[in-house]
Order: C-alpha cells, then sequence, then structure tokens
C-alpha cells in the first residue's frame, strides 16, 4: 500500500511538474500562431461553446441574465472555477456580451 | 484678487465637470454579491419512528470581487439554523491570480478538486436533491475544502480538453480516540484551521474531456498526507492517501427530446493502520468517575484494538429534462435517480455498510431556482448505534441562486 501511494505521488508530482513547465513555455506560442484555415477546422462559436460547456455543472444562464459588467466578473470567476480553458471563455463571454 | 478667485472656481469646476464624464466608464474594480438560499419540508420515517419539520433556511452569501483582468477575490459564508442556533461558516475565502493562458494561482481557503461533487455540485441550486449522495459532508470520506495553495489551469489538444489542479494544504487531523470521541478512532477530520504537524497534504485533479463536445469528462484526483496525527504522539507518523474518479455526461439528445445529465464519483480513502485505545466502563458506565467499592470505576479499562482502516463511497446520478417538449410546464420538469453506496472500516466503531436510492421530480422556475420533491430509502448497517436500520424520507425543498 506504502509503495503504491508514492509511486502514485510521484507519478502526480511528474505530472504537476510537466504541465508546470508546458504551460509556463507554451503561453505565447501555441494560440497565436494557428492560421486561419488550421482554426476553422475546429472552430466551434461562442454560442455552441456557450450551450455546451455552461451546461456541464448547473443549468445555462441566458445572455440577458447579467449586464456586461457582471459577465466580466463571472468570466473570470467560471474560467478559473471550472477550469475553462481561455479561448473557449474568451469566445463564449464576447457571446455572452454581444446577445444581452 | 475677486477675478482670481473667480479664475480658480470656474478652473476647478471645469476639472469637475471633466471628472464627471468619466463617470460612467465602467471601474476596473468589480464586486457582486451572489449566492444561493434553500428551505423546505423534511418527513423521514426510520424504523417506525416518524419525524417531521420544516428545515432550512440555510443562506450562503458569495462575494466576488474582481480587481483586474487576472485578480480575483472570492468568498462564501454559510448561514444555518442548527439546534437552535444560528451556525456560522467560512466556505471558502481565497484569491486567484492567473499568471498565464494555462495557469492560475489561487490561495487561501479553497473547495478541494477531490472528485467533483464537493466543489462543483452541492451548491443546492446546482444539487439535483436536498441531501448530499452518502460519503461526503459530515462523517464523510472526502474532502471538502482546504486552507493552502493551488496551481489550475486548461488546455485545448486538438478537439479533446484537459484541465488539471494541483496543490497543497494544511493536511487533515486522524481522529485518536482521545478528547471525548473514542467511537470516531480512526477517522479523519478535514476541518482544520491550523495545521497539528510540519507535513501538508498534497493533491490534485486532472480531468480529460475528449470529445469536441464536452458532452463527457472523466477526472482523476489524488489526495495524500504523510503525516496526521499531533506532533510528537505516536500518531503522528500515520499517513493517508485518498483517491476518486469522477464521470460526468450531459448532452442533449434530439431523439429523446431533452438533456441527459450523468454524473458518478467513486472516492477511496486508505488510512495507515494504528493501534486505538476503546475504554470499557466496568460499572456499566455510569461515568461519575467516583471510587467505589475499591477499584476504579468510571475512568474504565483500556483495551487496544485497531483494524484495516479503510474506506469508500460511490454514487452515480442520471436526470432527464424534457427540453425539447413543447408543453412549457413538461419543458421545465426534470427527473432524476440516484444511487450511492458507503462502507467504513470494518472493525472500526464508526463501521457502517450504507445503501441509498433517491428518486426525485424537479421543477425549474429559472436556471438557478428549482423546486424539488424526492423520496429517498437507505439501508444502515452498523454506524453510531450498530445494528440495520431502514430509514425513508420524503422532502420538497426550494433552492434559489441569486
Ligand atoms: C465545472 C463546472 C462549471 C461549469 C462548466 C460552469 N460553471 Fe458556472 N458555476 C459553477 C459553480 C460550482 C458555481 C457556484 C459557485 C459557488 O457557489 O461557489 C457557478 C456559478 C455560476 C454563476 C453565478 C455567479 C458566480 O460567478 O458564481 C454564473 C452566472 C455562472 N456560473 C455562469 C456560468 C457560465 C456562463 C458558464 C459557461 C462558461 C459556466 N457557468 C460554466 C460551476 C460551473
Amino acid at each position: 500500500m506504502k509503495k503504491i501511494t508514492k509511486i502514485f505521488m510521484r507519478l502526480i508530482m511528474m505530472a504537476g511538474i510537466i504541465v508546470t513547465v508546458v504551460a509556463c513555455s507554451s503561453s505565447k506560442e501555441i494560440y497565436t500562431d494557428i492560421t486561419e484555415s488550421k482554426e476553422v477546422k475546429f472552430e466551434r462559436s461562442g454560442a455552441q461553446l456557450w450551450g455546451e460547456t455552461c451546461s456541464r455543472c448547473h443549468l445555462v444562464p441566458s445572455p440577458a441574465a447579467y449586464n456586461d459588467t457582471d459577465w466580466s466578473t463571472i468570466e473570470l470567476h467560471m474560467r478559473i472555477r471550472a477550469n475553462i480553458s481561455e479561448s473557449d471563455s474568451n469566445k463564449i463571454f464576447e457571446f455572452l456580451k454581444s446577445a444581452n | 484678487m475677486k477675478n482670481l478667485t473667480l479664475l480658480l472656481t470656474m478652473l476647478v469646476l471645469a476639472f469637475n465637470t471633466n471628472a464627471q464624464t468619466n463617470i460612467f466608464e465602467p471601474s476596473k474594480t468589480q464586486f457582486m454579491i451572489r449566492g444561493y438560499g434553500h428551505t423546505g419540508f423534511n418527513y423521514q420515517n426510520s424504523e417506525g419512528d416518524n419525524e417531521s419539520s420544516f428545515v432550512g433556511s440555510a443562506f450562503s452569501p458569495i462575494f466576488l470581487f474582481k480587481h483586474s483582468d487576472r485578480l480575483m477575490f472570492e468568498a462564501e459564508l454559510e448561514f444555518e439554523l442548527e439546534h437552535n442556533q444560528l451556525e456560522v461558516g467560512l466556505e471558502y475565502a481565497d484569491v486567484m491570480y492567473v499568471l498565464n493562458k494555462h495557469m492560475t494561482v489561487r490561495a487561501g481557503k479553497f473547495l478541494l478538486p477531490f472528485g467533483t461533487f464537493m466543489e462543483r455540485l452541492h451548491p443546492s441550486w446546482i444539487n439535483r436533491f436536498s441531501t448530499k449522495p452518502l460519503g461526503f459532508g459530515h462523517g464523510g470520506i472526502t474532502p471538502a475544502s482546504g486552507i493552502g495553495v493551488e496551481l489550475r489551469g486548461a488546455f485545448d489538444i486538438g478537439k479533446s480538453k484537459l484541465n488539471y489542479s494541483v496543490y497543497g494544504v494544511n493536511g487533515p487531523r486522524l481522529k485518536d480516540g482521545t478528547g471525548g470521541e473514542p467511537e470516531e478512532a480512526g477517522m479523519l477530520q478535514f476541518q482544520n484551521f491550523e495545521d497539528n504537524n510540519l507535513s501538508k497534504a498534497i493533491g490534485g485533479r486532472l480531468g480529460i474531456l475528449p470529445f469536441a463536445d464536452s458532452s463527457t469528462e472523466l477526472g482523476f484526483s489524488a489526495y495524500s498526507s504523510g503525516k496526521l496525527g499531533e506532533k510528537d504522539s505516536e500518531y503522528e507518523d500515520v499517513g493517508a492517501f485518498l483517491y476518486a474518479i469522477d464521470f460526468s455526461f450531459v448532452k442533449q439528445i434530439p431523439e429523446l427530446s431533452g438533456f441527459i445529465d450523468i454524473k458518478a464519483q467513486y472516492s477511496k480513502s486508505n488510512v495507515e493502520n494504528a493501534h486505538y485505545v476503546e475504554i470499557h466502563d466496568e460499572d456499566g458506565g455510569d461515568g461519575d468517575g467516583g471510587d467505589e467499592g475499591g477499584h476504579k470505576i468510571g475512568e474504565g479499562e483500556g483495551v487496544e484494538y485497531t483494524f484495516d482502516n479503510q474506506s469508500d463511497a460511490f454514487y452515480a446520478q442520471l436526470s432527464y429534462r424534457p427540453t425539447m417538449a413543447t408543453n412549457n410546464f413538461l419543458k421545465n420538469l426534470e427527473f432524476v435517480g440516484r444511487y450511492s453506496n458507503f462502507n467504513t472500516p470494518e472493525g472500526s466503531l464508526w463501521e457502517e455498510k450504507s445503501t441509498q436510492y433517491a428518486f426525485g421530480i424537479n421543477y425549474w422556475l429559472s436556471w438557478r431556482s428549482v423546486v424539488k420533491l424526492s423520496f429517498q430509502t437507505t439501508d444502515r448497517e452498523g454506524g453510531h448505534d450498530g445494528g440495520f436500520s431502514k430509514t425513508e424520507a420524503i422532502s420538497l425543498h426550494w433552492a434559489i441562486g441569486f
């Protein structure tokens, strides 16, 4: 049992370190470099992401539920609390602010 | 001189109007008070013993303070009426700072991503039932919050998404049976304000959303603490390792004319074995501590015992909302079922094996206000009073977020 624990914790720590390194080193390049044509392939609209992402934990709030100022507070809160990627979060909240 | 005063006044006024034109620009500092509350009625039948009561009136205000696009503070208080008293709790209070696209640091008291129920699903306007699944909350085996630091973030990997969290917190405490709670020896106490030793608990969660539509998430969590006992006590070196696996599937399925929502979590707790002392009162436990008839009575005699300190808990929940129905009333309805079970160590004084089924019909008044009618039946073997018991409960609750 102790051995398994140790191995498990080491794996987690290693994963943590790798994630840290990747996160720190890749923050500039990965998303900005993607060319238009590449992005179009997987691109999901803000509205679509809103329907899919915001329903994962609770029912989806409609764009009219808040004004732009409140949406931007919620944007930061949900991005962190729900661990949503920055690009998805940007698209979703751009949509919410444009449609309220 | 008069002219100068006039000029000055005009200048001041001019600056003032200048300042006023800025008033309607949104402030960079944003403050929101939100929160939720619930109230309801419970009826319970346990082995012929009936109870009914209006309950709740729980109120949890949440304060969100956005200082800039990167810096935020969140705090939640919890007001609840319990045993005729107002209980106040600090559910969480933490600062969050976005370091870069893929990493945010949080520090303070925060909800722990050990599985998903406590971090994401327990607020009454999110939880589909008025109760938690077995194994969570009071007497449960899963950590709900911790005081420490955390790094978290998310990545898009092609069509899939990945999110992670790693944290270090003041670990749990081992209840060693002293301090008036001999029947809880071997349990972990997660509610810690200060650490009782130098060792911290570390943990994390990795969530994977393999499909482009984000419908499915699989999560793996671990939580480990090398030292649980009081510093310099014989329990100091007792360690614990906990893990959890969680699953979520949420999707609108046109063939079923509605939303299917599945949530599940398996949690396992392994605490290293230790020897605890059980006190047997020799005179049947009058507990007066008096010296009657020449031998010590009341203090009793300690009997050492040990057990394999492993516990686990599981729940799975399925809900269906006919959101595509033409009838407005039907559209807002939700049908939900939940199974959960909970096993604590055999041989411990808190040994229990419980199984619970819950069924509910919910009516959603808005995206964050719901009336829940539920029926729940729990079979429990062991527990504080020992023996077997069956408890059936019906409840009608109203939860609202604001
Ligand atoms: C991983 C789960 C999860 C996802 C995904 C999620 N939320 Fe939330 N949301 C929560 C939780 C949990 C709370 C309650 C926070 C609390 O009570 O501490 C919440 C609260 C909220 C609130 C109330 C205000 C606040 O900030 O607390 C709003 C509005 C909200 N969510 C909107 C959204 C939107 C919009 C999305 C999609 C981008 C979203 N949520 C996605 C879990 C989630």
